[in-house]
């Protein structure tokens, strides 16, 4: 049986940010794959380059940014090569969205969630070539979005502005914005951090529900692990523009090879950590300008060796589709890094 | 040792783009921050002409020379002279005086009284006299700025003094809302709550801790106002209402110079270079201070 | 909304009360007897008489600010000392020169200051973003009625291709149009600069905020992201600058209307201010006034428009 291709695929995507002189790798050699209907989770600290990977892929990186290589494979076809005005006119929006952290800035203050959601169903359809619709058909179709994602009385809500919602009102607007039935990749940037636990629960049970239905794919980023646990197939350990780690959410939950990941883990709260301190991880993610030699991990890491300081770690697999980033774990194979 | 000179010059090629970029931020920042360095030397220069003026202007400003009249820039007279064949040059020195006079003078009025009232409409807000006082201030911004100032004056006579207080008069609002605005905010700080907890009086906290953290756009707006200021007192006595002649002021100098405009266009040109002076040098100056105050600028 | 504009609306009768009661003391701080001082030094007794009590002077503080309001309530902003035309009549044939002058400066350097401003930061560097910056710094430096004088001085005397004085009522529109050139000019020269200023400001910030790449991540085309989605946002700003700045029109329009002989509102005041005509200024000023405080209430309520997020404070 042949295996379908995959969505995405990622390989060796290389970018490097430009801040007058400073000159900073924010992602190194990226190579990932992601497959049809799959949820894949992003973790990592802050400044990891989380936030920039998904920004790469829908191309709305800030001017400083600039990719040295790597391709991006969508569908077959590199989406590095493709031009901006193609971008607008396939795949943006309409093959690949993108939901961002902030709901509270993410829509437009002084225009009504009506205008916003048929503004982009009417550019779409102008987009398509169709024949021109009436307003009350983009209406009925902004109505159907809200409907989906389970916002009471559409209806009304249509006329009201931004700030008349809630966070995560917001939030609902914004999948319903980016999510339909053509929709094949959606990119969550800390979709749900900025909102309330209960509210971030309900929210990614509407995004994972949404996505299995129209058999999209999803990029979760999030620094929350415990969040990625219950959403993502598979989970991507980031750190410092690296990949440190990257394998099936159980399979990596349950033993994870780096001792990044085994950290992180660490971290967060769950019932066998019940009555202990939690660890936190000393020092902090380096700024990107300033990066260690050789793994850029070790000067926090505390089984480092002469070697971590040395060299860089390759990402190699070290079980079936389970990748890992350091020199140590196939020596210690699958020994728990014990942290605390 | 692989250093070959190939070697060497693809490595200053490779650097090319960061030194024109580091440049052009040095430049950038000298805009930024240096303009109200340049700013604040432009009023230095200024505050000297007017210090000074005995000393730095060649000819007494007031000395006539009839045979000289409507003279053009030459040696004997740098800027040439006017229609009573006075030195252009020498009144335009003398007029900084009044320019400076009157911006500093009517700015330090108008925001001490504005500030003040302002303080305390603030600490007392949603009392009968904070609304007497909002109130009083919305009356006196309701009238176009100037047009209040030029009535003033004409009720009370054309004078420094009197265009001083005009001026001031129509000001003093601005700063007080300001104030007012500032104070709503700082006086629910966490040390103000603390110095009226441990039983403070309201002036002592008025004057220890609000005041001085209030302060910082209030300086902004000085800046920027002594602009107007200049403006405002070459206009009151470019229609006659300020100022009284003889005294060398940039308005009265505009003023014969409309007069004379057929004859000679030096007249005008010169008091409109001196005013474009001053209030490039005022605007550098407050621009300056608004990035230097303001936290999110600084970082930019 | 509704709350917030009829809030509005009412703060204003306080407001204009307080002009009223401050029009009327500065007349009455007048130094010495009012009405020899309006009258001058050749002033007969009979007729300072006459004058006193042909505008209450002899009464009390109190009776004459009764009377004042009176006149006021009636409509009747008083007579001429002069002239001896009611005031009213004056104005009402001074206020259109003033309108039409401020109306086409201010509109026409709104649209022109708002474009180049929002040209100005879409394209970061480019010549217009330069013009801004050269036509804002003119626009500092070099205040209206300086600006008035020197383009008297370069179209009226060294080229004169351009009238310098009057409003060109007796020629028909065109030679109105041709009289509004230089007033216009020189009074919106400075707001262009302004408003582009402060356009280009708000609109870099608004470029950068998170909803514009929320539109970006949509595929909406660039042009209507800027000119739509952007510019209603960084415009909120410059409206309420506006309002103020119908204010300064007023106050430039002073020194434009007297340097090119416009017959209007400014003019009229301060050839008033000269013969000391009190109830000529009273009156003037007192409409300037009035038409700066709906000019800012205008403002405030299409600001409540623009910005639906607005603090019904």
């Amino acid at each position: 049986m042949k295996k379908e291709d995959p969505l995405l695929e990622v390989s060796k995507l290389t970018l490097d940010y430009h801040l007058g002189a400073r000159q900073m790798r924010a992602l190194d050699r990226i190579s990932f794959q992601l497959e049809k209907g799959e949820i894949m989770g992003v973790a990592g600290e802050s400044g990891c380059g989380k936030s920039t990977l998904g920004l790469a892929i829908i191309k709305l990186l800030p001017k400083i940014a600039n990719i040295r290589r790597g391709e991006i494979l969508f569908k077959g076809r590199d989406l590095l090569k493709i031009s901006e005005n193609e971008m607008n006119q396939k795949i943006r929006g309409q093959k690949i969205s993108m939901i961002f952290q902030n709901p509270q800035n993410a829509l437009n203050p002084v225009f009504t969630i009506e205008k916003q959601m048929t503004d982009i169903l009417r550019v779409q359809e102008k987009y398509k070539n169709r024949e021109p619709r009436s307003s009350r058909y983009f209406r009925e179709q902004a109505i159907e979005r809200l409907k989906s994602t389970g916002i009471a009385d559409p209806q009304a809500r249509l006329s009201n502005y931004p700030f008349e919602f809630s966070g995560g009102m917001k939030q609902r607007v914004m999948i319903g914005m980016a999510l339909s039935s053509g929709t094949s990749l959606l990119l969550a940037d800390e979709a749900t951090t900025a909102l309330d636990v209960t509210i971030e629960a309900q929210i990614n049970r509407l995004i994972a529900d949404l996505a299995a239905e129209y058999g999209t794919s999803v990029l979760y980023i999030s620094h929350n692990l415990g969040v990625l646990a219950e959403l993502a197939d598979r989970i991507m350990i980031m750190y410092a523009g690296r990949i440190f780690e990257m394998g099936a959410t159980a399979d990596l939950f349950d033993s994870p090879y780096h001792p990044y990941s085994a950290a992180l883990l660490e971290s967060l709260p769950s019932q066998q950590t019940r009555g202990k301190r939690l660890l936190s991880i000393p020092g902090f993610v380096p700024p990107l300008d300033q990066l260690p030699k050789g793994c850029s991990f070790h000067p926090r890491c505390p089984f480092a060796e002469d070697i971590c300081k040395k060299e860089v770690p390759p990402l190699e697999q070290v079980t079936s589709g389970h990748f890992s980033a350091c020199f140590l774990d196939r020596k210690r194979g699958r020994q728990k890094w014990q942290w605390i | 040792m692989n250093t070959t000179p190939s070697k060497i010059i693809s490595n200053q090629m490779s650097l090319t783009p960061r030194w024109t970029e580091t440049v052009s931020m040095a430049f950038r920042s000298i805009v930024k921050v240096k303009g109200g360095l340049l700013g604040a030397v432009f009023i230095s220069i200024m505050l000297l002409c007017a210090l000074c003026a005995q000393w730095i202007s060649p000819h007494d400003p007031d000395a006539q020379n009839i045979l000289q009249r409507f003279a053009g820039p030459g040696f004997a007279h740098l800027f040439g002279t006017d229609y009573l064949g006075r030195d252009i040059f020498s009144r335009i020195i003398y007029g900084c005086r009044i320019a400076v006079l009157v911006a500093f003078g009517s700015v330090t009025l108008s925001s001490v009284v504005g500030v003040f009232l302002g303080v305390i409409a603030g600490y007392n807000e949603g009392k009968k006299f904070d609304y007497f006082i909002i109130w009083l201030f919305d009356i006196v911004r309701s009238f176009p700025q100037i047009i209040l100032a030029l009535a003033i004056v004409a009720v009370l006579g054309p004078s420094l003094v009197n265009v001083v207080v005009a001026l001031a008069f129509t000001a003093f609002p601005f700063y007080g809302r300001i104030a007012r605005a500032q104070t709503l905010s700082v006086k629910e700080a966490d040390y103000v709550k603390a110095a009226e907890a441990m039983g403070q009086k309201p002036l002592t906290i008025i004057s220890k801790h609000i005041t001085p953290n209030i302060m910082a756009p209030v300086i902004v707006c000085l800046g920027m106002d002594m602009a107007t200021m200049v403006i405002w007192e070459s206009g009151l006595s470019f229609l006659g209402l300020g100022v009284r002649p003889p005294t060398a002021s940039w308005g009265i100098m505009l003023r014969n110079g409309y007069k004379y405009i057929q004859v000679s266009p030096w007249m005008i040109l010169w008091p409109a270079l001196a005013i474009a002076f001053a209030m490039i040098a005022f605007s550098l100056f407050s621009e300056g201070l608004r990035v230097a105050l303001d936290p999110k600028e600084r970082n930019r | 909304m509704l709350k917030y504009i009829l809030k509005r609306v009412l703060w204003v009768i306080p407001t204009l009360i307080g002009v009223l009661i401050i029009l009327f003391s500065l007349t009455y701080m007048l130094p010495g007897d009012p009405a020899s001082a309006m009258l001058g030094p050749r002033a007969t007794p009979e007729l300072v008489e006459e004058l006193n009590s042909r505008l209450h002077l002899d009464e009390n503080m109190p009776v004459r600010l009764g009377y004042y309001l009176l006149g006021i309530a009636k409509g009747d902003l008083g007579t001429s000392v002069w002239s001896g035309y009611k005031v009213s009549s004056l104005i009402s044939s001074a206020l259109p020169h003033t309108a039409l002058l401020a109306v086409c400066s201010l509109g026409i350097s709104a649209v022109i200051g708002v474009f180049l401003g929002a040209f100005g930061a879409i394209r970061q560097n480019s010549p217009i973003s330069r013009i801004v910056t050269i036509v804002s710094l003119l626009g500092v430096a070099v205040p209206d009625f300086v600006a008035a004088l020197l383009l008297m001085l370069l179209f009226c005397v060294k080229f004169p291709i351009l009238p310098a004085i009057g409003a060109g009522t007796e020629g028909g529109i065109g030679d109105i149009a041709l009289h509004l050139i230089l007033p216009a000019t020189a009074l919106g020269i400075g707001w262009v600069g302004y408003l582009s200023r402060l356009t280009r400001e708000s609109m870099v910030d608004v470029l950068e905020a998170d909803y514009i790449r929320t539109a970006k991540a949509f595929a909406i085309p660039q042009r209507s992201i800027a000119y739509v989605y952007a510019l209603k946002n960084a415009i909120i700003p410059t409206i309420t600058v506006i309002g103020l700045g119908v204010g300064k029109l007023l106050g430039g329009a002073v020194f434009v209307e007297i340097i090119f002989s416009r017959p209007g509102l400014g003019k009229l005041i301060v050839d008033a201010v000269y013969a000391r005509d009190f109830p000529v200024v009273q009156g003037g000023i007192l409409v300037a006034t009035v038409l700066f405080v709906l000019a800012n209430l205008l403002a405030d309520i299409s600001y409540g428009f623009v910005n639906p997020q607005i603090q019904y404070d």
